[in-house]
C-alpha cells in the first residue's frame, strides 16, 4: 500500500513534465485505491491522564520557541529569541498563564479551567547548539467533574497534526488531530470507577494511623511528652482531648482551604512544641490550666501538618468529608496506641513514683526535648 | 539639472511601484485558518566548510512548529549553488530535516517542494481562509458555481531559502528552481540593506502570476506585515523597513483536476533570507 501511494503521489507532482505519460498515469491513478495523503506532522504531543481520584493532568510537549512565540504574540510582548534554556524558561514564566486561554478542556460539554505550568526541557543546560531544538512541557491540571463520562479537547497553539493520548489505568486511546481541530468526545468510561465511600474510609483510616505509627516520630514524641507529665488519667485525658479537638479543627479548615500556613512555618513550630512539653515536664508534674491551653494551640499546629500530608494524598473531592473523618480517626487510633504502649511499658513503675520520675520522666523528657530542639533547628535551616 | 530630473523621475517610478505595498498590522488573536511553511536555516550566513541545517517550519506570523523529515512528503529537497544542484541529505524523522555542507563561498538557494496533502474544511472556515490569503477570485468562483458545502483541498509546499557564505558577489542572485509556485528575489537580498527596494517575482508554472497577494513578515516584528499585489509581470517591490530575518509568502489556488478527488488545489510559496 505504501509503495502504491508513493508512486501515485509522485505521478501527480511530475505529471506536468511528462505529458506523454499523463494519460497512462491518470489510468494508473484511477485504478489504485485512493489512500489518504501524508499529513504534516509536527513535534507536539498531548498526553491526558485521568487518575482514579478524578484529578486530570494534560501534558503538552512541544517546540519551545514556537510555543513561546505564540504566547508572546498573544500577549503583545516582544518575541524572545532566547539562546539558553534558562532564558527561555524565564520567558515562559511570564506568559505560561496565557496557555489555558487557547485550550478547551470539556467534560460532557462543561468547560474546565485548568492550572498551567510550563517547564522547559533541561532548563539548566548550557546555551544550545543551533542544531538542538529546545522542548517545553506544559502541564494542565484540574479535576474531572463528578459523573462526567467524556472528554473533548481542543488546542489552539499548534498548526500541525499531532497525537492526543488519553491514558487511564485501564487503557490508552490515541487520536490524531489537525492543528486547532476539536476532538470528538473521548470516553472516560475506561478509567477506573470512583472508589466507594467504604473504600475511601478504609484507605484513609489506614493512612491516618500509619501517619502516626510508624511514620510520625515527631507526633509520637509530642504524645509521649503529654503522657510523661503525669501518670494520673485525668491530666492526660484533658490534654489528649484538647490536642485532638484542636488538630481536627485545623485539619478540616486547612483541607477545605479556609486557612493556609506554609509548611516552612508549621514544621519548625511543631518541633518547637515538642521541646516545650518535654521541658515543662522537667519543672512540674501538675496539670496547669495554661498547659491545656498550650496543648490546644499545639494541636492546631499539628493539624495543619496533617493537612499538608492529606493534600499530597489527593483526596477525592466527592469524598472529602469521609476521608477527613477517617484520617482523623486513624490519627487518633495511632496516638492511643502510642499511649497504651507507653502505659504497658511503665506499668511496673506505677507504685514507685519517685523512681519513675527520676529514671523515666526526666531522662525521657530530656531526650525528647533535645530531639525536638534538633528538629526545630533542622527545619528552620531547611 | 538633467540628473536631478532623472532622479526625480526615478523616485516617482519607485513611489508608484511601492504605492501598492501596504503595511498591514494584524489583529492580535485572530487565528488564520491555513498555515505557511518555510525553511529556517540554522544560520543564514555560514562559513565555508560549515554544515547548515535546513529546518522546516509550519505556522503563521513566522512562528512555526517543527516539521521533521518525512520522505513521504518530499518531492524535492535541494540546494542550488554555483557548483550545481544537489539534494539535502537527512535522517528520516530528523529536525533539521535536511543538511548541507558549504563547499565553497557563495549564495545558496535551498528549496523544498512537497507532495500534496489534503485538508477538509467547513464552508465557513474555507471562506475565511480565502479572504485571509487574498484569494477573492476563488471565493467569487465558488459563489458563481453556487458552492456552499464543505471543501476538500489539496495543498503543497514550494519553500525556498537564501543562504550566503562569505562575501557577497554582485553577479550572484536567487535562482528559479522550477517549483509550481515560486517566489524569486530579483535582487540579491544580501546586497540589500533595510529600507532599500527589493523586487520579488511570483511565478506559477514558470510564468509570471499577476494579482497574487505577496506578504512580507519580519521575524522580530511579525504583526506588522507588508503586503502587495503582484503586477502584470508578477512583480512586487518591497522596501523592507528593518534588518533581520524576513519571510515572503504567496498562495495560489486552482480548481483541482478532475481526477484529484478534491475540490481545490493550492500552492504555498515562501522565501526566507536575512538582510542587514
Amino acid at each position: 500500500m505504501a509503495e502504491a501511494f508513493d508512486e501515485h503521489a509522485g505521478g501527480l507532482a511530475h505529471r506536468r513534465h511528462r505529458g506523454r505519460w499523463s494519460g497512462a498515469l491518470v489510468l494508473v491513478w484511477a485504478l489504485i485505491p485512493q489512500v489518504a495523503l501524508a499529513h504534516e506532522i509536527g513535534t507536539t504531543r498531548v498526553i491526558a491522564t485521568v487518575a482514579a481520584d478524578r484529578s486530570y493532568a494534560i501534558a503538552i510537549s512541544s517546540d519551545a520557541s514556537a510555543l513561546l512565540g505564540r504566547l508572546e504574540l498573544a500577549q503583545r510582548r516582544p518575541i524572545t529569541s532566547g539562546t539558553s534554556a534558562a532564558e527561555v524558561q524565564r520567558a515562559f514564566d511570564a506568559v505560561c498563564h496565557e496557555v489555558p486561554r487557547h485550550v478547551a478542556v470539556r467534560f460532557d460539554d462543561v468547560a474546565s479551567t485548568p492550572r498551567a505550568t510550563c517547564i522547559v526541557d533541561a532548563a539548566d543546560a548550557a546555551p544550545a547548539d543551533p542544531f538542538n531544538v529546545l522542548g517545553v512541557t506544559v502541564r494542565l491540571e484540574g479535576v474531572v467533574p463528578a459523573g462526567a463520562t467524556t472528554l473533548r479537547w481542543q488546542y489552539g497553539l499548534t498548526t500541525t497534526s499531532y497525537a492526543l493520548l488519553l491514558k487511564s489505568s485501564a487503557a490508552t486511546e490515541t487520536i490524531w488531530l489537525e492543528g486547532d481541530e476539536q476532538s470528538r468526545p473521548l470516553a472516560l468510561a475506561t478509567m477506573a470507577a470512583a472508589p466507594t465511600r467504604a473504600a475511601v474510609a478504609r484507605t484513609y483510616l489506614g493512612l491516618g494511623f500509619t501517619h502516626i505509627l510508624p511514620k510520625g516520630l515527631d507526633h509520637i514524641l509530642f504524645v509521649l511528652g503529654i503522657f510523661l507529665l503525669s501518670r494520673r488519667l485525668r491530666p492526660m485525658l484533658w490534654q489528649i482531648s484538647a490536642f485532638t479537638l484542636a488538630h481536627s479543627i485545623t485539619l478540616g479548615l486547612a483541607l477545605y482551604g479556609v486557612i493556609e500556613l506554609p509548611s516552612r512555618i508549621v514544621e519548625p513550630l511543631i518541633a518547637a512544641s515538642i521541646v516545650y512539653v518535654a521541658i515543662e515536664n522537667l519543672w512540674t508534674s501538675e496539670l496547669k490550666p495554661w498547659r491545656v491551653t498550650l496543648v490546644f494551640a499545639f494541636g492546631l499546629l499539628h493539624g495543619m501538618g496533617f493537612a499538608g500530608v492529606l493534600r499530597e494524598l489527593a483526596l477525592p473531592r466527592s469524598e472529602l468529608l469521609t476521608g477527613l473523618v477517617a484520617f482523623n480517626v486513624g490519627v487518633e487510633a495511632g496516638q492511643l496506641t502510642v499511649i497504651l504502649s507507653a502505659f504497658v511499658c511503665v506499668g511496673m513503675w506505677a507504685r514507685q513514683s519517685d523512681a519513675y520520675r527520676r529514671f523515666v520522666v526526666v531522662p525521657a523528657s530530656i531526650v525528647i526535648a533535645a530531639t525536638g530542639a534538633f528538629w526545630t533547628v533542622q527545619r528552620l535551616v531547611a | 539639472m538633467r540628473t536631478s530630473f532623472i532622479s526625480l523621475r526615478r523616485s516617482l517610478q519607485v513611489a508608484t511601484r511601492l504605492a501598492g505595498v501596504v503595511l498591514v498590522v494584524q489583529m492580535v488573536g485572530a487565528t488564520l485558518l491555513a498555515h505557511d511553511m518555510w525553511i529556517e536555516p540554522t544560520t543564514f550566513t555560514p562559513e565555508p566548510g560549515d554544515i547548515v541545517g535546513a529546518r522546516l517550519r509550519v505556522g503563521q506570523d513566522f512562528i512555526g512548529d517543527p516539521l521533521r523529515r518525512d520522505d513521504a512528503l518530499i518531492d524535492q529537497f535541494v540546494v542550488q549553488a554555483a557548483a550545481g544542484r544537489k539534494p539535502l541529505v537527512g535522517r528520516p524523522g530528523a529536525d533539521p530535516a535536511g543538511l548541507l555542507r558549504v563547499d565553497a563561498p557563495g549564495l545558496m538557494v535551498i528549496g523544498y517542494r512537497s507532495h500534496p496533502s489534503t485538508v477538509e474544511q467547513t464552508a465557513e472556515k474555507f471562506s475565511q481562509y480565502l479572504k485571509d490569503e487574498g484569494l477573492e477570485t476563488i471565493a467569487a468562483l465558488r459563489a458563481r458555481r453556487g458552492e456552499t458545502g464543505a471543501v476538500r483541498e489539496l495543498f503543497s509546499r514550494c519553500a525556498k531559502s537564501l543562504v550566503l557564505s562569505g562575501t557577497v558577489q554582485p553577479t550572484e542572485g536567487d535562482h528559479a528552481l522550477g517549483f509550481t509556485l515560486e517566489l524569486v528575489a530579483e535582487k540579491n537580498p544580501y546586497t540589500t540593506t533595510a529600507g532599500q527596494e527589493l523586487p520579488v517575482r511570483l511565478t506559477y508554472e514558470g510564468r509570471p502570476l499577476a494579482d497574487g497577494l505577496v506578504v512580507a513578515i519580519n521575524r522580530n516584528n511579525p504583526t506588522e506585515k507588508l503586503s502587495a499585489r503582484s503586477d502584470a509581470n508578477g512583480r512586487v517591490h518591497f522596501r523592507l523597513p528593518q534588518g533581520g530575518q524576513w519571510l515572503i509568502k504567496a498562495v495560489h489556488m486552482i480548481p483541482a483536476k478532475a481526477d484529484a478527488q478534491a475540490d481545490w488545489e493550492s500552492f504555498w510559496a515562501t522565501l526566507t533570507f536575512e538582510i542587514r
